[in-house]
């Protein structure tokens, strides 16, 4: 793209981006059409809509930005999903743009791999070694000796890779991230027969029962369940919605519960099941919705007849009468809402669990009803097996059978090495990193050709399961490249273009904006009616295409021929005696998986629950870390039979007493000043799977050892650890 | 000698001196310095320069090299500024009051303890400068006439404190200054050339005449009357920059009271330790008696009972009301510095009221000075304890936090000391440090006058 | 409350019932308002910068622990103990209700901060830099303070200003949510909701009428200009 034609749009998008006034745009109009030297007028602030890549949730963002540097990102108001409200992730995605640590242009190792040491080149050059490397596969006729890795991509960059690959004839695409929900994907299509991600309509409804379905901070779409869950609660005259959450964990998400049944690790679905039979056995179920879903409510009851309460309260170590209860109340307190997340997903029988849970919502007639739970149209599809590939490439890694990897991402620091995959990586003769910081995976690099920070990027935000309708979320460029870099479908066409043959005529475009563009518009024009010409800048103005639900929705429906939910006890993977406790690893609130570590004022943020700045920790209930001799702020060792690290404690009575927590983000090997070396990476104590059989991660279900060495834990909380518990001296 | 104490025809007990002797015996302090007292000084400026190079740290780096934080904003410093006005109470005590009761033991002290309450005000002031965020702007503070009209803000009792202090300084050193008119003109009558200069223009041609003696008299008597107010305003304003506050455990009408009562106790302490300083360094063991011990020790006492009172006064409100933020901040004070306490305790109630109960212990130098040390170091406490535990545990538990003071903040208290102490130094080394002419005069007092075979008091006063 | 000649009485209203404690707020008002970022040795000294801050309660033991989010920012009183003492009237009371900092006027007593019960005024302890190039990330509506200086959460005035500026051109009042500090605007669940106190019709006002409503530390009259909403059944019902 042109500079002039750039710096048009941008102005275009500046009119409609002033959302203060929309009339007095025009005279705000000018100035950026005329070249800048002249026209910019100090202090004035320009607003360009666009789209936060900081999780796969896709909110909408405005971008201000004065004198051409951008200040400050605020919620779109208009975009569905996040309504003009952003999380902390996403208010801190500037500071990925003025990193003071971003590769400022392409990389050549000069030293051993992981040594950091790096020699600069021109993107000339960086262009021509990765299609020298291309072109020595294509020579030695080793086209499937190429793989890319990259987060799970959606919309027009997953066509665009996928046919990069396919052209270039490599099977090797994997898209790959530790978070993703495969797991609900696959539930929903085991269970209704379509991956389609469920919407929760939870600002309607009056129960909410969440089953470690952390909402708040990470699960699925955090900023519109966020604000979902306040309209939830204080949004309507005379309802209030009520929220018990079930997890072994009081997580974030579950501190705003109104009940908290600390349920034992891989019990969920038990329980679920234990809650189903008795909504049933008392006749609380909806008969229509069974009958509509074709399932009978006295077989249903026969089938579920192991699941009677005194079994299910052992199971989950709850007592009977608060399961009895809760059951009760969500069956009555309708339109009622359970909700499965991660922590329940990654257990060794997450995937049944999660069935079982999404079947207490068709009991009380919660599917397809307003505040109940929708298909979402906008990810009708997605991976459902990613970690089964991830494993795959990983064995053809392992085996030499790859000679090129391309990776955008980190995978690195966030595939748990049980998988072997940063072994196998070492294996690949040569590594290409698209990152825009030194992050653990560029550092295994041999050259890295470094991405555009999102502000600077064209692109495409599909919101994951944030809300019913068909959303495209555009991104549009903010302010000129800070650095000498480039966007990774760029660069992917550019040597597509330089390799020729049946490459580039498979991607037969100039430039990513120009098959953005012409996507976008193919699929938008018919439906809202815009004009190709005028169409992209209202677009880029609006900060997208929001679609309207139409009458021909999907719906959930039970498939005819699912059977029945019926998780397994749990196993674990670590001898019992040797490895007491539970471990469970979670996204932390700040950082996510891990992207958000670099930046510091995530670092900055105190962890909501703990209050930990700048670091990592081990949650520990305060019975069992007096019974192991731990103090607050301690440093222990946490150990399982696949590792060990050392971490400072924070005695967390939200846990149960036989689990530990970590969260996950911290432990970079690179990722710049800010996340260099702090903090300890909790992926590393993981076992991978429980048998070679296994098709799904179970990330939850690893036993450790915790030891106590040191009261040097070094920790830093920003709440006093003893005045945290006097809130009766400001009586609140 | 010419122009002194008019003298009448005398003849003096057995023990009696001449004047000149008396003359001779308490000037010597201005004698020619010896090697020690050139240590001494090194000594102590080192210990200056070591604060001032501390402080200027401080405002090079910033205010992160101290040890205070939020919550706790203020520390040693504050600590050291209610410290050093406290000790600035002995002359005021020693010299107004007991001039006022015509004590004449107080004679040889009187100057030495005036002295001391001009220089301990004056390393007072200069804490709440040292402890400012941006020093170089401290004159904002200072009501000066400017063309943006901006004014300090009259209503925050740190201005108050600007103006008691400032006020205090010139009236302690003006009564310093008159208390020293007589003697200056001595001095100015044994000394030569250059330095003889310089005391005459000091003396302010003070010749000694019976007119200048009333006036003198007169002036002394208003300026010890005034001062006493002055004094207590002062601590009652500095009690204030805690009490008018909301902070738990500040927020307390005792606080004006007792800051006054803690400084007398401060000031009378640090008045008997320097007269064991003194005496021993000027050998002045004639005129520093038992008899000025045994008195000073029974007023510590007295102040130390005082101060105890107060003391009970406020913990046992604070434990009745059982308020529970107030009650908190106690806890944590007597929880976190218990040993503090005890050392306060000890040194400014137990040990004091114990001690000075018994004649022999009061007349008994190593005892007194050990005891009106420790009153000092549990008077240091005091403030500590006042000033950190409260800001500790303020309202919100959340934000609760702690303190420990730095090495620029240790550094520029000792060098508080140290300045005092050269201060003190270089002032009895270039002025009388007991007052010659009260001594004299107390002399005079008790000298017998021949009448026909009996003999007589040469004046009808009474002791 | 008192009656000023300003048609504005800006306040906030925070509903714990609503307020997850996920921190977006937090780092709004840090992005908005060029606050400092402070290392981790900065933090355990007790020098943490953050103008908001989320305080977190835990009530009860395993397994009936409740926690509590508590958002504390500078809660404007109308009888802000932090203003009389201020030798310099760096912190001062203005028209519409707010208390001002005047970074130039101040010189470092700190006394505002010990005055203050909320704990909510940060100190520049430190001198600080941002590390080129995320220096353009400053905001050039809003100073960059240097060491030895008070700082606080304004509400964030310069949106104020500009607001009540946009208004007076157009002749008109501001309206209703139209101006929003950073941590309003972008909180997710809504919980903090800031407008006008002196138009009963706004928002702000309503919530403010609420049976659940509490100002913190009432009992010490500051009369904060802003109110917090009971978090509602947080207890077994």
């Amino acid at each position: 793209m042109k500079r002039r034609s750039f710096l048009q749009l941008s102005g275009m998008t500046a009119a409609g981006a002033l959302l203060a006034g929309c009339q007095a745009g025009n005279e705000k109009l000018i100035p950026y059409l005329i070249p800048p030297d002249e026209g910019v007028t100090p202090g004035l602030a320009t607003f360009y809509a666009s789209s936060c890549r900081s999780c796969p949730a896709g909110c909408g963002i405005l971008v201000r930005v004065s004198e051409g540097r951008a200040k400050k990102i605020e919620g779109n108001p208009e975009h569905p999903v996040n309504r003009g409200k952003l999380c902390a992730r996403g208010q801190a995605a500037l500071q990925e743009l003025y990193h003071p640590d971003r590769v400022p242009q392409p990389l050549k190792r000069s030293g051993p791999r992981g040594s950091g040491k790096f020699s600069r080149i021109s993107w000339a050059e960086g262009l021509g070694l990765l299609t020298g490397q291309l072109r020595n596969l294509q020579k030695e006729k080793g086209a499937d000796r190429l793989a890319l890795l990259t987060p799970q991509l959606r919309g027009i960059l997953a066509t665009l890779a996928s046919g990069f690959m396919r052209s270039f004839g490599s099977p090797h695409h994997l898209s790959y991230e530790l978070l993703m929900p495969d797991w609900l994907r696959s539930a929903t299509r085991a269970s209704f027969g379509s991956p389609s991600l469920p919407w929760y309509d939870l600002a309607q409804s009056r129960y909410l029962l969440a089953f470690g379905a952390e909402f708040v901070e990470s699960h699925l779409s955090p900023v519109h369940y966020g604000n979902a869950f306040g309209r939830m609660r204080q949004e309507r005259d005379t309802v209030r919605g009520h929220f018990t959450y079930v997890g072994a964990r009081l997580s974030l998400t579950g501190a705003s519960a109104d009940r908290w049944l600390p349920a034992r690790p891989g019990s969920e679905g038990a329980l679920a099941l234990g809650m189903a039979r008795l909504i049933l056995s008392e006749s609380l179920a909806d008969r229509g919705a069974l009958a509509a879903n074709g399932l009978g409510a006295a077989q249903l009851l026969a089938r579920l007849d192991r699941y009677d309460l005194p079994r299910v309260a052992e199971l989950s170590g709850l007592p009977e009468g608060s399961i009895a209860e809760v059951a009760r109340e969500f069956a009555t307190t309708r339109p009622s809402l359970a909700m499965a997340g991660e922590t329940v997903a990654f257990q060794s029988n997450g995937p049944e669990s999660v069935r079982a849970i999404e079947l207490l919502n068709l009991l009380v007639g919660s599917l397809n009803r307003p505040g109940g739970v929708y298909p979402d149209q906008g990810s009708p599809a997605g991976p459902e097996t990613s970690f089964a590939e991830l494993c795959s490439l990983v064995d053809a890694m392992r085996g030499d059978r790859i000679s090129l990897a391309l990776i955008q991402g980190n995978p690195v620091h966030t595939v748990p090495p049980a998988t072997g995959f940063q072994a196998a990586l070492a294996r690949v003769p040569y590594v290409v990193s698209f990152s825009s910081l030194l992050d653990d995976t560029a550092l295994q690099a041999d050259l890295i050709l470094p991405d555009h920070a999102a502000l600077e990027s064209w692109g495409e935000a599909i919101p994951l399961a944030g809300c019913r309708e068909t959303v495209i979320g555009l991104m549009q460029p903010v302010v000129t490249p800070v650095f000498d870099t480039r966007q990774f479908p760029d660069v992917l066409l550019a040597a597509a273009g330089e390799l020729g043959g049946e490459v580039a005529a498979a991607l037969p475009y100039g430039s990513y904006l120009e098959l953005l563009k012409k996507e976008t518009l193919r699929r938008v024009a018919p439906a809202a009616g815009v004009d190709s010409g005028t169409g992209w800048a209202s677009l880029l103005q609006k900060g997208g295409h929001f679609g309207r639900t139409g009458s021909g929705a999907k719906v959930f429906r039970w498939l005819p021929e699912a059977p029945l939910p019926d998780p397994a006890e749990p196993r674990f993977a670590g001898d019992e005696k040797k490895f007491p406790l539970h471990l469970q690893v979670y996204p932390s609130t700040a950082f996510h998986d891990g992207r958000g570590a670099a930046l510091p004022w995530l670092q900055q943020l105190p962890d909501p629950m703990t209050t930990v700045v700048w670091d990592s920790w081990l949650e520990i209930n305060p019975g069992t870390a007096a019974g192991l001799g731990i103090g607050f702020g301690d440093l222990v060792e946490v150990s399982s039979a696949q590792g060990s690290l050392r971490l400072p404690a924070v005695i967390y009575p939200g846990i149960r007493p036989d689990l530990v927590a970590i969260p996950l983000g911290q432990g970079q090997r690179g990722g710049g000043r800010y996340a260099k070396g702090r903090g300890a990476n909790p992926l590393d104590l993981l076992v991978a799977r429980l048998d070679e059989a296994e098709a799904a991660p179970c990330w939850n279900a690893t036993r450790v050892r915790v030891v106590r060495i040191s009261e040097k834990g070094g920790m830093v909380t920003t709440g006093h650890p003893q005045g945290s518990y006097r809130s009766d001296l400001i009586e609140i | 000698m010419s122009n002194a104490h008019p003298t009448p025809q005398v003849t003096r007990p057995p023990t009696a001196k001449s004047a000149t002797a008396v003359n001779d015996e308490l000037l010597s302090s201005l004698n020619a310095p010896t090697r020690s007292w050139y240590a001494l000084v090194a000594l102590l400026s080192a210990a200056v320069a070591w604060g001032l190079i501390a402080f200027g740290w401080q405002v090079t780096h910033g205010m992160y090299v101290t040890g205070i934080n939020r919550p706790v904003m203020w520390g040693f410093y504050i600590t050291g500024f209610v410290f050093w006005v406290g000790l600035s109470h002995s002359g005021t005590m020693v010299s107004s009051i007991l001039r006022l009761s015509r004590a004449n033991w107080r004679r040889p002290i009187l100057r030495s303890a005036e002295a001391m309450t001009v220089f301990c005000i004056a390393v007072a002031g200069l804490f709440p400068l040292i402890h400012l965020g941006r020093n170089w702007i401290f004159f904002y503070m200072i009501p000066y006439p400017n063309q943006r009209g901006l004014w300090p803000n009259f209503r925050s009792p740190l201005l108050w404190d600007m103006t008691a202090i400032t006020a205090y300084i010139i009236g302690s050193s003006l009564f310093l200054y008159l208390g020293m008119l007589p003697d200056l003109a001595l001095v100015r009558d044994r000394s030569h050339g250059w330095r003889r200069d310089v005391y005459a223009l000091l003396a302010m041609g003070w010749r000694g005449s019976a007119h200048e003696w009333a006036v003198y008299h007169k002036a002394s008597t208003l300026m010890a009357a005034l001062i006493i107010p002055v004094a207590v305003s002062v601590h009652s304003i500095v009690a204030w920059d805690f009490a008018v506050t909301v902070v738990p455990g500040w927020h307390s009408t005792i606080f004006p009271p007792y800051f006054v009562i803690g400084a007398i106790l401060s000031g009378v302490a640090a008045v008997i330790t320097l007269m064991i300083v003194i005496r021993r360094a000027f050998r002045l063991e004639e005129y520093l008696t038992a008899l000025h011990f045994d008195n000073m020790g029974k007023i510590l006492l007295v102040i130390s009972l005082l101060w105890s009172y107060a003391y009970f006064v406020e913990v046992q409100t604070t434990w009745y009301a059982h308020e529970p933020i107030e009650w908190e901040v106690f806890s944590f004070m007597a929880d976190r510095y218990s040993w503090q306490l005890a050392v306060m305790l000890i040194g400014n109630s137990l040990l004091p009221i114990f001690t000075m109960c018994f004649k022999r212990l009061r007349r008994c130098i190593p005892v007194l000075l050990a005891v009106t040390m420790l009153v000092n170091v549990g008077m240091f406490i005091e403030r500590f304890l006042i000033i950190v535990p409260s800001l500790s545990h303020k309202n919100m538990p959340f934000a609760w936090g702690s303190y420990s003071p730095s090495w620029v903040e240790i550094s520029v208290n000792v060098a508080a000391l140290a300045g005092f102490s050269l201060l003190f130094t270089l002032f009895a080394k270039f002025f009388p440090i007991v007052a010659v002419t009260d001594v004299r005069e107390l002399e005079a007092r008790k000298a017998q006058v021949p009448l026909g075979r009996a003999e007589l008091p040469s004046l009808a006063v009474e002791d | 409350m008192e009656k000023t000649s300003s048609p504005y009485q800006w306040g906030m209203a925070i509903d714990l019932d609503r307020c997850t404690g996920c921190g977006a707020c937090v780092v709004a008002c840090q992005a908005e308002n060029n606050v400092a970022i402070c290392d981790k040795k900065e933090i355990a000294q007790g020098r943490d910068m953050h103008w908001l801050r989320i305080e977190r309660y835990w009530t009860g033991e395993y397994p009936d622990v409740r926690v509590r989010f508590l958002p504390v920012l500078c809660q404007h009183c109308h009888d802000a103990p932090c203003e009389p003492v201020c030798p310099v009237y760096a912190s001062y009371h203005n028209q519409d209700g707010l208390n001002g900092q005047v970074y130039n006027r101040c010189v470092g007593t700190r006394y505002c901060a010990n005055n203050c019960p909320y704990a909510v005024r940060v100190f520049n302890f430190y001198p600080h830099d941002w590390p080129k190039p995320l220096d353009n990330q400053l905001s050039p509506d809003i100073t960059v303070r240097s060491r030895g200086v008070m700082e606080k959460c304004t509400f964030c005035i310069q949106r104020i200003r500009r607001a009540k500026e946009e208004a007076k051109g157009e002749g008109r009042p501001v309206r209703d949510g139209e101006v929003q500090p950073a941590c309003a605007q972008t909180c997710p669940a809504e919980a903090l909701v800031f407008g006008n106190l002196a138009d009963p019709q706004s928002r702000v006002a309503r919530l403010s009428r609420s049976p659940r409503r509490f100002k913190l530390l009432e009992h010490l009259g500051t009369h904060p200009s802003v109110f917090y909403l009971k978090g509602g059944g947080r207890e077994h019902v």
